[in-house]
């Protein structure tokens, strides 16, 4: 079973270099949709069953399929020889590399302060289904966050029809 | 190779894959001419941010709160990417180019 999250793991990291690296955008957004996959995957093994499968159908199945759209609505289709990636590297580089390390230092730092759970009850979290649980948290004591959220997407819905209206 | 089998299974497996995801995010960002690259390495990021959630809510705290987070963050996530790629669609209709550095219409 943890071979397959290793896998996984190494899918996700290995898709997300060439979603960076890769000068086409729409092969990088190919790739980006193997990401997606991989942490879906990776939701699965810390038991976030509901949220791996929100992860695909939103994911996967919206965002993705979105974006190539976009792609092939605008430039695609005109210029597939031209490269998108500055040539400047060395400066995002050095910068995305501090991050990352400062990022997994610190929350390096942080784990420490917690208490680690114990075998069993990682064990019995990830065990248990998630859906009904996040339900009746979703409509108990984070109602608020729940319904200002669906205004968010209202209001996105509308605002994303209005702004790719016709003339 | 056990190592490595039992690393990615643990909380600093799921820690290391999220700042790798999230630094390679900021390098998409910074180094991408293309308004839609630059969406995919915001996508990139939020990934990186459930990761860490749902990692911490099952090895430390054992509650379901922080897959409740992630669960907005990809809400968030996908009314963002829909608004952007109108934004995107409009612009090219404008310009007939989506390259980020030609959006400077408000500059001076």
């Amino acid at each position: 079973m943890n071979k397959v999250l290793l896998l996984a793991e190494v899918l996700t990291v290995a898709s997300a270099f060439i979603v960076a690296f890769h000068p086409n955008v729409l092969y990088a957004s190919v790739f980006l949709l193997f990401t997606f996959c991989g942490v879906a995957a990776m939701f699965l093994f810390a038991g976030a069953d509901f949220l791996a499968g929100a992860q695909v159908i939103i994911y996967v199945g919206g965002v993705t399929i979105l974006i190539l759209f976009a792609i092939m609505l605008t430039q695609w289709l005109y210029n597939i020889k031209l490269s998108d990636i500055r040539n400047k590297m060395l400066l995002p580089g050095v910068l995305a590399i501090a991050v990352g390390v400062f990022l997994y230092r610190a929350l390096h730092q942080m784990v420490a302060t917690l208490p680690p759970q114990t075998p069993e009850a990682l064990e019995k979290f990830s065990s248990t289904p998630k859906t009904a649980l996040i339900g009746q948290a979703l409509l108990g004591s984070y109602l608020l966050p729940f319904e200002a959220i669906t205004i968010l997407l209202l209001g996105a819905m509308v605002g994303a029809v209005w702004l790719a209206r016709p003339e | 190779m056990n190592h490595l089998i039992q690393f990615s299974s643990s909380l600093q497996g799921y820690l290391a894959v999220g700042a790798i995801l999230f630094a390679l995010g900021i390098f998409c960002v910074m180094t991408r001419k293309n308004a839609i690259g630059i969406l995919l390495g915001i996508e990139l990021i939020l990934n990186a941010a459930g990761i860490n959630f749902v990692a911490f809510s099952k090895f430390r705290t054992g509650l379901i709160d922080g897959q409740i987070v992630a669960l907005f963050i990809m809400l968030i996530a996908a009314a963002e990417a829909a608004v952007a790629l109108a934004v995107i669609l409009r612009f090219y209709r404008l310009k007939q180019t989506i390259d980020a550095d030609e959006a400077s219409i408000m500059r001076n």
